[in-house]
């Protein structure tokens, strides 16, 4: 991995930014720590000297400037911690461990009696335990006795400074640690994340260049970068079953469409024939072809409804589902083919339970209840009866059920009526392209429904056995 | 009446136009939507009759632009898209009907006459007056000749719209479309056998029969 290509990568940049924000927070605790205890060294120190101060300056007032001088030779001696230095009114050396005072001189009159004392911070060399020459830095204070003489007290601060430099030190080794890992970790996720995005990556590639079958391998590991993972699966398999159902619906119409584009072919070739003949004239020849194209068209349209009815139920999804009582489709199905039926010398009823609330493609409901309804009425022979029922059943499913008494259909060819093109041979004399069951079954499908095919009332008088044909779909939720 | 055809297909158009003018309508062709819209701002048309999908602007794109504009002249869109969403789609953008492609010229004729004749009885007309037949759209009465005919809803609901549109040729699919507001193939002529029935009811004992069937289209009521 080059560094460049590095940089521009998303967990690499984060880790930078943690790492940088990290070292500005431990720069800041640095600070802090420096400044308050370079403070407090500073507040100890002028404590100290001030009270140091008040010792001696007690000792002069209270036994004179011999006494003062006596204590200080004395403390020298002993060496403590403290500097002094003690000079006579006009700035001239006492005594002291400090042959001069880092404090300027004030004019006499100033500071009498000690009352405004005068504070600096200042360095002075000296030699350390081991010899080394070292500058620390001190504060002090000087101000005059009541006398005139000037006296000066300080103390090396050298301690803290030398506690603080450490602390410093400590820090910075720990900074750079932290930068070190930081980058390091960085580094590290940033590879294993590339890696992992990289394999995800080769999948969209491979689907980008046709390949549908390409899938992201899946550890189960249960984070973010797996189930990104999974998701992409799951969309392809999605998407590899729709591409494969359009296939399978485009070959069908393809197949369905040969039969009666060759019947049409046949039929026109004979008109032609027949015009030439003389038997028919051009109008009527004509007239025939366009009957014959507007038939073709009725089953394109059908087969293309069906396949488009087979994609939706395969995705599990009805296509405009609308929510609606299909008590009053029923009803309107039975007030619009009544007529037909009595006309044909048919006994039809209707018994409609109110209050089926469904969640369906209305006008493919419609054509459904219109299909097995129509078929009733043409298969049952004059003085036959055809009934019409929707209700709901004890699961909770909504049923329309139309039964009539015709010859019904054998047990054994039930499931096949329902196919594509598929028509018995006692239906052959009837108008029919064999594709109205077959929608109706993808009508249903695409609802989550089902259709049920079963024997009517049974045989008599000439009539029956009948059929039942039962369509079932799930009432609309809440 | 004038028609203007918004068409990009230029045999369709050829034809569609051919039809309509045999039909004793003046037709002008506008080759897409932009041409459309120019041709409609003339003002002038009776029916503007729109196909859908056309290169540059659409249908859909030329109808929303005409009815901001306050163009109220009735649309009859023409599709090959003809699945609910697209109909609703159609009708949602200021369409007055939706023929799906391929279509028989007398179902489009049928149509556009009808759309034309729908601006004229924008009025809230409470009677409905056809030859000697009288309808009343309040007391929910029919008489022809003075002579009172029984009705059932529905009859009544067809009469009204076969009234409505006297003297035009309306469709079997009109019919259902309008009077039972379905959208499928009945596969069998389950329209005729209402409109025989209420032929029954209107024309039987009359000298003169009022509803008549026009080969090839459908049927028309005539004064």
């Amino acid at each position: 991995m080059k560094l460049p290509s590095l940089l521009r990568r998303t967990p690499f940049r984060l880790t930078l930014l943690f790492v940088a924000l990290f070292a500005a927070a431990a720069s800041a605790v640095l600070a802090y720590v420096y400044i308050a205890s370079a403070n407090e060294a500073r507040a100890k120190a002028q404590a100290d000297v001030t009270a140091e101060f008040e010792v001696l300056s007690g000792i002069y007032r209270e036994r004179g400037p011999d006494a003062l001088n006596v204590a200080l030779v004395d403390r020298t001696i002993r060496g403590g911690s403290y500097l002094y230095t003690l000079m006579d009114a006009d700035g001239g050396l006492i005594t002291g461990n400090l042959t001069e005072s880092p404090i300027d001189i004030v004019p006499r009159g100033t500071g009498d009696g000690g009352t405004v004392p005068v504070w600096e911070t200042f360095t002075y060399t000296d030699n350390d335990a081991s010899g080394r020459v070292i500058r620390p830095q001190s504060l002090g204070m000087q101000a005059r006795l009541s006398g005139g003489e000037i006296l000066f007290v300080g103390q090396s601060m050298g301690d803290t400074e030398a506690y603080l430099g450490r602390l410093t030190q400590a820090l910075w080794a720990a900074m750079g640690i932290v930068l070190l890992l930081g980058l390091a970790g960085g580094l590290l996720v940033s590879r294993n994340l590339e890696r992992a995005m990289g394999r995800l990556n080769s999948v969209v590639v491979a689907v980008q260049e046709g390949d549908l079958k390409a899938r992201a391998p899946v550890r189960h590991s249960g984070d973010e970068l797996d189930e990104l993972g999974q998701g992409l699966n799951t969309m392809l398999d999605r998407l590899e079953g729709s591409m494969a159902s359009i296939r399978h619906a485009g070959d069908a119409i393809a197949h369905d469409l040969r039969s009666p584009l060759t019947r049409m072919r046949a039929k026109l070739e004979v008109a032609l024939i027949d015009a030439e003949a003389g038997k028919i004239d051009g109008t009527e020849a004509l007239e025939l072809a366009l009957s014959e194209a507007d038939d073709l068209l009725k089953t394109f349209n059908t087969v293309l409804a069906i396949a488009r009815l087979q994609a939706a139920a395969g995705s599990g999804r009805t296509p405009d589902p609308a929510i609606f009582d299909a008590a009053d489709l029923a009803a309107d199905m039975a007030e619009l083919y009544e007529p037909a039926s009595e006309d044909k010398g048919l006994e039809f009823s209707a018994e409609i339970e109110r209050g089926l609330m469904v969640s369906a493609n209305q006008p493919f409901l419609a054509q459904a209840l219109a299909n097995i309804i129509d078929n009733a009425i043409k298969y049952t022979p004059v003085g036959g009866a055809v009934m019409l029922r929707a209700r709901r059943r004890s699961s909770g499913e909504i049923e329309f059920s139309v039964t009539d008494t015709g010859p019904g259909v054998p047990e054994d060819d039930r499931e096949r009526v329902i196919q594509r093109f598929v028509r018995l041979d006692n239906s052959r004399t009837e108008p029919g392209s064999g594709l109205g069951l077959s929608l109706v079954g993808a009508v249903m499908e695409a609802h989550g429904g089902r259709i049920v095919l079963d024997e009517g009332p049974g045989a008599y008088e000439g009539f029956g056995p009948g059929l039942r044909v039962a369509l079932v779909l799930p009432a609309a939720e809440g | 009446m004038r028609i203007l055809v918004v068409e990009d297909d230029a045999e369709a158009a050829t034809a569609m136009v051919r039809g309509l003018t045999e039909a004793g309508h003046e037709v002008t062709h506008a080759v897409d939507g932009a041409f459309g819209l120019l041709e409609a701002q003339k003002g002038g048309y009776d029916v503007y009759v729109v196909d859908r999908m056309m290169p540059r602007l659409d249908g859909i794109g030329m109808v929303e632009t005409l009815r901001k504009d306050g163009d109220q002249t009735p649309v009859l869109f023409l599709s090959a898209l003809g699945e609910v969403e697209d109909r609703v789609v159609g009708l949602k953008a200021g369409g007055d009907d939706y023929l799906v492609k391929p279509y028989a010229f007398a179902e489009l004729i049928a149509r556009v006459e009808a759309l034309s004749r729908r601006r004229e009885t924008g009025s809230v007309a409470t009677v409905l007056k056809v030859g000697d037949l009288e309808m009343n759209l309040i007391a929910r009465t029919v008489h022809r000749a003075g002579q009172e005919i029984d009705l059932q809803p529905r009859e009544f609901q067809l009469l009204e719209f076969l009234m409505r549109h006297a003297g035009q040729s309306v469709t079997r699919t009109m019919l259902l479309e309008k009077v039972w507001e379905y959208h499928f193939d009945p596969q069998t002529n389950v329209i005729d056998v209402h409109i025989s029935r209420l032929r029954a009811k209107i024309d039987k004992g009359f000298d003169k029969a009022m509803l008549q069937t026009v080969r090839g289209a459908g049927y028309r009521l005539e004064a």
